[in-house]
């Protein structure tokens, strides 16, 4: 496992098959999501519309990689009986930042992502990081194996919002400039009427997608195929 | 283990330099979150008008320019009383409202008042001669609030406009009231008031509209939220009924 | 009857797990078995009862531009809550090991797991967002914290149960896990029609 690591002199940037791993681990054989169950928090009620959740993965990318970076600047010096503390400072501080910058920079997703900006603190993968590598590893390692994980959460949180956002209101990235209406009946139709206006409109948006279960019962598929096509992580006990 | 003076030394560095990081990027923000606030704000109001505006526009997609230009240039903002009287622009800051203007009366925070204390936000809109009035409206959806803006003509009767909002409705049902363009389209053109002149204000009726002089379709699967549209609208604009007389005896 | 009617919406309609995924975390990770569930799940309530007041006071009195410093300070706001959090869940530990060892023994290993459970921070940023009022954030408290205790303790008892079935080897654990939150999460949709008024 990548925690065990000794350190040994090295350059600073190194960017070898070692790192290269810390980034690409966590998409598969470590996946936060489907393999670490941590993380899922937080951030799923978001998914059923695609923009807000890839700002939420950058988000969580970019306090995931510099609270890491941070924490690992610093491992030496944080006393032990304070460690949870100033972690949690550490997080909750890099979270207010993606606050205050999101609240300047677009206002509408600010509102409604509301308390979900601010859940990332407890977002575990944040948190587990920290624990498990930052507090061991060099700060340009840790920095990788953040960005890592946050990437491999994303991935997973924008995979979701894209099945629920499609499949439950048939359109491809509402809200920015370049929505696109997909499958379904246009949305300017008539109530309990259809007409037609995309390329596929007989079919009826499904409400189930919208609901928070969907979110469970993607995941769910998810780690089935996962698992099914990486046979080593499967549950044992 | 480190010593005590260590820890103490570590957690003090440690918030300072945090406090200190923090309120010098939230000051530097804050002229741009205001904005954004207030520019939020108005696109809310505008989105009752925008079939006024010209054709296809949506409130929220309006660039902020051009937000703020039509507040400058065609928007009146009174705050009134539940007896129909202007409340001076002090007396709505000494409320806690900063700024004095209409658009910075909270309506969450009004609502919660016993209806003879609230003031009311009214905007007037110029539509090249012809005023149509902007009313803000509060209610109960299903479980939490929803709310919205309402615009009426100068005859105080046909309604121009309306647009929605919620806390928390369910997505797919209840919430279609803000997300589904349709139902806001309905309500252009329909009257306060039914044939005979007794105030019915617009009600969304379950299974469909059957006068459509008054009556709008509801949502399948949302009648809780529906009703609750209806109730908001009936008690929501009766509130300003006062403020209408006035204006029509002038 | 506000009060009830806060404590109703956020144990069942609005259930901080089933419908926001708030302590998903843990709420997967300890559902394994029943006791443990038990036991996790009074803690969340216990926690978020004491948690919630407290933010209350020191968003509205401290951080609030109305409050005692006059100065708008919400840009602190993450930081004191997790502050709070971290500290009250310390401080309820030391005092039920004092008091009462028993209880300790059932619940203290859960506590510390508690400081990163999403539903505690996001009661309290649930709380600020809608403006709940001192008393209703005790009843939103209570009545998350219930919704919580009530949704691990079902999936802890169905997992129990599901041990013995023949499960697609690639869904076993936690696979399954997710399927059956997505359907109590269905489940607890059902009480939606709850009609409010009748509190």
């Amino acid at each position: 496992m990548a925690e065990t690591t000794i350190e040994k002199k090295e350059p600073i940037f190194a960017f070898g098959k070692k790192e290269r791993k810390l980034l690409t681990d966590p998409l598969n054989d470590n996946n936060p999501i489907t393999v670490q169950v941590l993380g899922i928090c937080s951030a799923l009620a978001v998914t059923t519309l695609l923009f807000p959740s890839i700002i939420i993965s950058i988000a969580v990318i970019f306090v995931c990689a510099f609270s890491n970076l941070f924490t690992s600047l610093l491992r030496k010096s944080i006393p032990k009986q304070v460690r949870m503390i100033v972690q949690l400072v550490i997080i909750a501080t890099l979270v207010t930042v993606v606050e205050l910058t999101l609240k300047a920079l677009d206002y509408p997703t600010y509102k409604q992502l509301s308390v979900f900006i601010g859940l990332i603190i407890t977002n575990c993968i944040v948190m587990g990081r920290l624990e498990a590598f930052a507090m061991a590893n060099s700060p340009w390692k840790s920095f990788l194996d953040g960005v890592g994980n946050g990437v491999g959460y994303g991935v997973i949180l924008i995979a979701v919002a894209f099945f629920r956002e499609v499949f439950g209101k048939g359109t491809f990235l509402a809200g920015t400039p370049f929505e696109v209406k997909i499958i379904g009946p246009n949305s300017e139709y008539l109530i309990n009427t259809m007409a037609d206006g995309s390329w596929f409109s007989w079919y009826q948006n499904n409400n189930l997608m919208v609901l928070p279960a969907a979110a469970m019962f993607l995941i769910a598929i998810m780690i089935w195929i996962h698992r099914a096509w990486n046979p080593k992580l499967v549950d044992i006990s | 283990m480190r010593s005590n003076n260590y820890v103490i030394g570590f957690v003090v560095t440690m918030t300072v330099v945090v406090a200190l990081v923090l309120s010098l990027m939230a000051t530097g923000l804050k002229p741009i979150h205001d904005r954004n606030e207030a520019i939020f704000n108005k696109k809310a109001v505008l989105a009752a008008i925008e079939s006024e505006l010209g054709e296809n526009v949506k409130a929220d997609k309006l660039p902020d320019g051009e937000v703020l230009s039509i507040f400058d240039e065609k928007i009146v903002q009174t705050v009134i009383d539940i007896k129909g009287n202007p409340v001076s622009s002090e007396e709505v800051e000494a409320r806690g409202y900063k700024g004095g203007l209409a658009e910075h009366v909270d309506m969450k925070k009004e609502k919660k008042k016993p209806a003879e204390d609230r003031i009311f936000p009214v905007f007037t809109y110029d539509n090249g001669g012809e005023s149509i009035y902007i009313v803000s409206i509060r209610g109960n959806g299903l479980w939490d609030e929803i709310w919205g803006n309402v615009a009426l003509k100068d005859d105080f009767a046909t309604i121009v406009g309306a647009s929605f909002d919620h806390q928390g409705e369910t997505p797919g049902l209840g919430a279609e009231i803000k997300d589904n363009p349709a139902f806001k389209r309905q309500f252009q053109g329909k009257s306060i008031y039914d044939a005979d002149g007794n105030y019915t204000s617009v009600v969304v009726r379950k299974g469909g509209a059957r006068n459509t002089r008054y009556e709008v379709d509801g949502i399948s699967g949302a009648t809780v939220t529906a009703d609750g549209v209806s109730d908001m609208l009936h008690t929501g604009i009766r509130y300003y009924q006062p403020y209408f007389k006035t204006l029509k005896k002038s | 009857m506000e009060l009830v009617n806060v404590f109703i919406k956020a144990a069942f309609i609005e259930n901080l797990v089933l419908s926001y995924f708030l302590g998903m975390c843990s709420f997967l990770a300890v559902s394994k078995t029943l006791k443990t569930a038990f036991g996790l799940g009074l803690a969340v309530i216990f926690v978020l009862v004491v948690t919630m007041p407290i933010n209350w006071l020191i968003s509205t009195y401290l951080l609030d531009e109305g409050g005692v410093l006059g100065m708008d300070l919400t840009f602190l706001r993450f930081i004191l809550f997790i502050a709070v959090i971290a500290s009250m869940v310390q401080l309820v530990e030391m005092v039920i090991e004092k008091y009462s060892p028993s209880l300790y023994n059932s619940l203290g290993i859960f506590l510390p797991l508690i400081t990163v459970n999403c539903a505690i921070l996001g009661g309290s940023l649930f709380m600020v967002a809608r403006e709940y009022t001192f008393a209703e954030s005790i009843a939103f408290g209570a009545g998350g914290g219930f919704g919580w205790f009530l949704a691990i303790v079902a999936l802890a008892a169905i997992r129990e149960k599901i041990k013995y079935s023949n499960v697609p080897a690639p869904l076993r654990g936690l696979g399954m896990a997710f399927l059956l939150t997505g359907l109590m999460g269905m489940a607890f949709l059902s009480l939606l029609g709850i009609d409010p008024a009748s509190f």
